[in-house]
């Protein structure tokens, strides 16, 4: 039961009309503080827990306009890394539930949380760009399917850094072992978000790493799935 | 032998719906039937393609007739290709040739013929040197007044100068009941009116009977200019495609109204077709062929127009709008195949903007419908949607939109067009006591002008004090028009294809919604202060701090674009309309925001002086951030109510946003529809596309040829707009997800 203290999130900002972020018409919830500082991150204005303290109630009523739109989709909660704000997340993800609306939590899988596991669809974004261990993934993908959890995976392709061949075939290796079935989503690295880190004062590690194309993509995809 | 067709009152009465309720098949399986072009249809539109071109090689402009004043009878029978056309008539002697119609004024006509290089002959000009055109007309009684906030700008784009349009004959029922009929039914309400009281109202209405009666004996005669009698009922598909086109065709000769809308003949034309094809008489392929030919009949229509014209009206368009699908007050879908051959066209004969096929969109429409049609808007870019669940209970089911927005019942109702009053600019004008911000003139009645900080209440009284002024003057300057076009340039043939007693509409609009309810909004939520020229007169604001705006879904600032929609709406009505004519409001700029921004001094949201509004209901461009389903909702939120002649919305989302594959894109584009129309909003254009495909069509427009977008109400070859347009269509928010 959410008790009154967890009644309030940090939310950088919602997005309402994603196509590509789970399934069908979906509001994408921001949510700010992050637990990795991965160095091609798209909003790095998320990184540091201080967005807008928002009560769920403002927050639900805010979603809930969008409900005619959602026969497909849902709520999509993102970030940042929502399950570092647990009692929150899981209280917003029940109440979506009880409204009937469908709720995705997209995570980069370094908490293990079986609650949090539980309380959506999953969109779990491997982060393999900085080391090739793999570790903390195979805990939480194994939790997830005890879970029974439905899970998709995806991957941010940096070109010369993670879509090497080696790279690519353990990436493949690790969600066949969970996922037999499970297709893996390339999201092409971009560097769009370069204003961003200019603007916040960050340094933007990759700002010399070209974009990833989508050849990139379709030789990645092949390749993963050797 | 044909086998009969189901017997009801149609047979008695002229009730086309009637016919179509008892004789149609609802459909509600997939594309899947459909056929693609015919050799003969493929080697046509390679004709009509190269002349295509060479108009636009031309300028925009292939040739004009100067010699003849266009009507039903003024050109001889035209073809593209005799041998291999099926369905025939064309506007004037050859393809893409435009006629001239100087009956909304000699000047327009004039000037048009100028701008391309031509000179409007001695013949034409002598015959009018001695008539009275509805221009003459309209400025032999315009006041001071009207005249003044007409050249401001303040009232643009007014139907003074040129055909009112958005008026819809009932063209089917020339292949329903053949002309004959047609006549003798006028012919009795003419004896039943001479039996009334000859009141003024009722002289004018015996003499357009008689005008009406005459013009239907002349459509029978420009159909035999092509060997064919219209005299009978249709017999076949053929046919009723053919005579059903002539009636149109007649209107376009008639007639150079803005928009000249077909109204809603794909599931009438269905019963034809269907038949036919249980009959054995006819293919699916020779059924497609038979559409596709009609549909390049209807895209190479066209009417000469003056360079100022297309500044408000860009990329030449004629509104040749068809309503699709929709549903039936029984339950049953309208959908039927031919809803689907006529979208068909746009893969068979490529995507184009005319004519303007318009999805009468229910929640209840078959599902396969819903995807083909999203399918078509993410390939084409061509299509729009209106929410018939909306309008179906007010206009029944049978109606058409006229233009791009305008609902009215077919051959029942119409309207008189009225273009739109500029909100910005009033706001403009009410800061400043009255004077015009960019002459300085005294156009409205002297009041205080603002100085300091801005106080919301107190700039919201006397914002609505000029517009009640200005909506008076609106209504009153709008029944000279249309009184003056009665008189010198009535509809005769399309009028002979109503009902005798018919509805009528005064179809006022406003433009600059959006800046107006944003700089509202900046005087309410944050700190405005008018900065004054040394005239004396504003030339722009200081805003300190920010303030919500428009198209964000917060109520904060959407509730004052529903108030100043349902208080203009009622400011309208206080004064009475020409022949009782019912007072609407619509929300819909076409692309006459551009020359309304021109027009515009700087405004407190920012917008600096001369910027382009936002077309239609639109948020201003890139100031919806929040998302593509917060923009919707914002817009959602103006009540039709008060806007019954319709709300403009133009939207535009790249395909990248709006799902990861084309299956998903469809669903999402279908879900999203149903969203946005479930709230009771009314219309979407919807474009699919990424800014950079338009900035290199800008570039390189000879690559690109057939880029056609939604612009407002309306779709146009992208290459056919002027830089400003462009430039303007290329500031829009283009919603993604990044």
């Amino acid at each position: 039961m959410a008790a009154e203290k967890f009644c309030v999130g940090y939310v950088d900002s919602v997005y309402c009309g994603s196509g590509v972020d789970g399934r069908g018409l979906r509001c994408v919830v921001f949510f700010s503080g992050c637990n990795l500082r991965c160095p091609f991150c798209h909003n790095p204005e998320t990184l540091y827990k201080q967005g807008t303290a928002t009560g769920i109630d403002e927050l639900m009523a805010r979603l809930l306009r969008y409900k005619p739109y959602f026969r497909r989709g849902g709520v999509t909660l993102s970030g940042g890394e929502p399950f570092l704000q647990k009692q929150f997340v899981l209280a917003l993800a029940e109440r979506l539930k009880a409204e009937g609306v469908h709720v995705c939590i997209e995570t980069n899988g370094h908490i293990c949380d079986g609650e949090l596991i539980a309380a959506g669809d999953l969109i779990v974004d491997i982060k393999n760009q900085q080391s090739g261990d793999l570790s903390a993934y195979e805990k939480f993908l194994a939790e997830c399917r005890r879970l029974g959890a439905r899970v998709e995976v995806t991957n941010v392709l940096v070109p010369g850094v993670n879509d090497g061949e080696e790279a690519l075939r353990a990436l493949g290796s690790l969600v066949k072992k969970y996922y037999p079935n499970g297709k893996i989503r390339f999201l092409p690295f971009r560097k769009l978000c370069a204003e961003k880190y200019e603007n916040l004062g960050l340094p933007f590690v990759y700002a010399n790493v070209r974009e990833a194309e989508e050849e990139d993509v379709k030789r990645a995809e092949k390749l993963v799935n050797l | 032998m044909n086998s009969q067709f189901k017997p009801g009152r149609y047979a008695e009465h002229i009730d086309v719906r009637d016919f179509i309720q008892t004789n149609y098949t609802p459909y509600e399986g997939g594309p899947e039937f459909l056929a693609p072009p015919t050799a003969r249809t493929s080697v046509l539109m390679e004709k009509v393609n190269a002349l295509l071109k060479a108009e636009s090689d031309k300028g925009g402009v292939l040739d004009v007739d100067v010699d003849r004043v266009s009507s039903l009878l003024s050109y001889p029978a035209g073809y593209i290709d005799r041998e291999n056309e099926i369905i025939v008539g064309l506007q004037t002697d050859a393809p893409l040739k435009r006629g001239v119609n100087p009956f909304g004024g000699i000047r327009m006509a004039r000037q048009a013929c100028e701008a391309y290089g031509y000179k409007l002959s001695e013949t034409v000009e002598t015959e009018f040197a001695y008539k009275t055109t509805h221009n003459d007309a309209v400025f032999h009684v315009y006041t001071d007044e009207m005249k003044a906030v007409r050249h401001a700008g303040l009232l643009t784009g007014l139907p003074d100068a040129y055909g009112r349009g958005r008026i819809i004959g009932d063209y089917r029922r020339v292949a329903l009941y053949g002309v004959d009929k047609l006549i003798e039914e006028k012919m009795k309400d003419k004896r039943a009116y001479g039996e009334k009281l000859m009141s003024e109202e009722n002289i004018r209405t015996l003499e357009e009977l008689y005008k009406q009666i005459d013009f239907l004996k002349k459509l029978k005669d420009m159909a035999m200019l092509y060997g064919i009698d219209i005299s009978n009922p249709a017999r076949d598909a053929k046919e009723a495609i053919q005579w059903t086109y002539f009636a149109y065709l007649a209107a376009i000769k008639e007639q150079n109204g803005a928009a000249m809308s077909l109204g809603r003949v794909s599931t009438f034309f269905d019963i034809y077709i269907e038949r036919d094809i249980a009959d054995g008489r006819l293919t699916e392929s020779q059924a497609q062929e038979l559409i596709d030919d009609f549909v390049i009949k209807l895209r190479i229509t066209r009417q000469l127009r003056t360079p100022e014209y297309n500044d408000l009206f860009g990329g030449d368009p004629t509104w040749t709008t068809e309503s699709v699908g929709g549903m039936g007050e029984d339950g049953r879908t309208l959908v039927t195949k031919t809803s689907y051959r006529i979208l068909q066209t746009l893969y068979n004969l490529g995507a184009a903007p005319e004519p303007n096929l318009t999805i009468l969109w229910s929640e209840k429409l078959p599902e396969p419908f819903k995807m083909f049609c999203a399918k078509v808007s993410i390939d084409t870019d061509s299509i729009q949607y209106e929410n018939d669940d909306l309008m179906r209970p007010i206009y029944g089911d049978d109606y058409g939109i006229a233009c791009c927005v305008s609902a009215m019942k077919i051959g029942k109702q119409m309207q008189f067009f009225g273009a739109r009053c500029n909100l910005a600019k009033l706001l403009l004008l009410a800061l400043n006591g009255g004077k015009d911000e960019k002459s300085g003139n005294q156009l409205a009645p002297k009041g205080e002008a603002f100085k300091g900080v801005l106080d919301y209440n107190k700039v919201r009284e006397a914002y609505h004090k000029y517009m009640a002024w200005l909506c008076r003057l609106y209504v009153n300057t709008l029944n000279v028009i249309h009184y003056m076009h009665d008189k010198y340039a009535y509809e005769k043939i399309q009028m002979a294809l109503h009902d005798t007693e018919v509805e009528r509409f005064l179809a006022c609009g406003v433009a600059g919604l959006s800046v107006a309810v944003d700089s509202l909004s900046a005087i309410k939520y944050a700190k405005v202060t008018p900065v004054y020229g040394e005239n004396g007169i504003i030339s722009g604001f200081d805003v300190q701090g920010d303030f919500p705006k428009y198209g964000n879904d917060d109520d904060r600032v959407d509730s004052i674009a529903a108030d100043l929609v349902r208080e203009f709406s009622e400011e309208l009505k206080k004064t009475p309309a020409y022949r009782g004519a019912k007072h609407t409001l619509s929300v819909l700029t076409i692309t006459s925001n551009v020359v309304y921004g021109k027009k515009t001094g700087a405004t407190p949201d920012g917008r600096a002086a001369g910027e382009p509004f936002a077309p239609g209901a639109n948020p201003m461009h890139e100031r919806d951030v929040s998302g593509a389903l917060a923009s919707l909702n914002s817009v959602a939120k103006l009540s039709y109510d008060c806007c019954r002649d319709g709300i403009s919305n133009t939207f535009s989302i790249v395909p990248s946003a709006l799902g990861k594959d084309g299956q998903e894109r469809a669903e999402n584009l279908t879900d999203m529809l149903d969203g946005y129309f479930g709230q009771g909003a009314h219309h979407l254009n919807v474009n699919v596309f990424d800014r950079a495909r338009l900035v290199l069509a800008m570039e390189h427009p000879e690559l690109y040829p057939n880029v056609t977008i939604r612009v407002s109400g309306y779709a146009v070859n992208f290459h056919k707009l002027s830089k400003a347009h462009q430039l303007e269509v290329l500031k829009r928010t283009y919603h993604a997800r990044v």
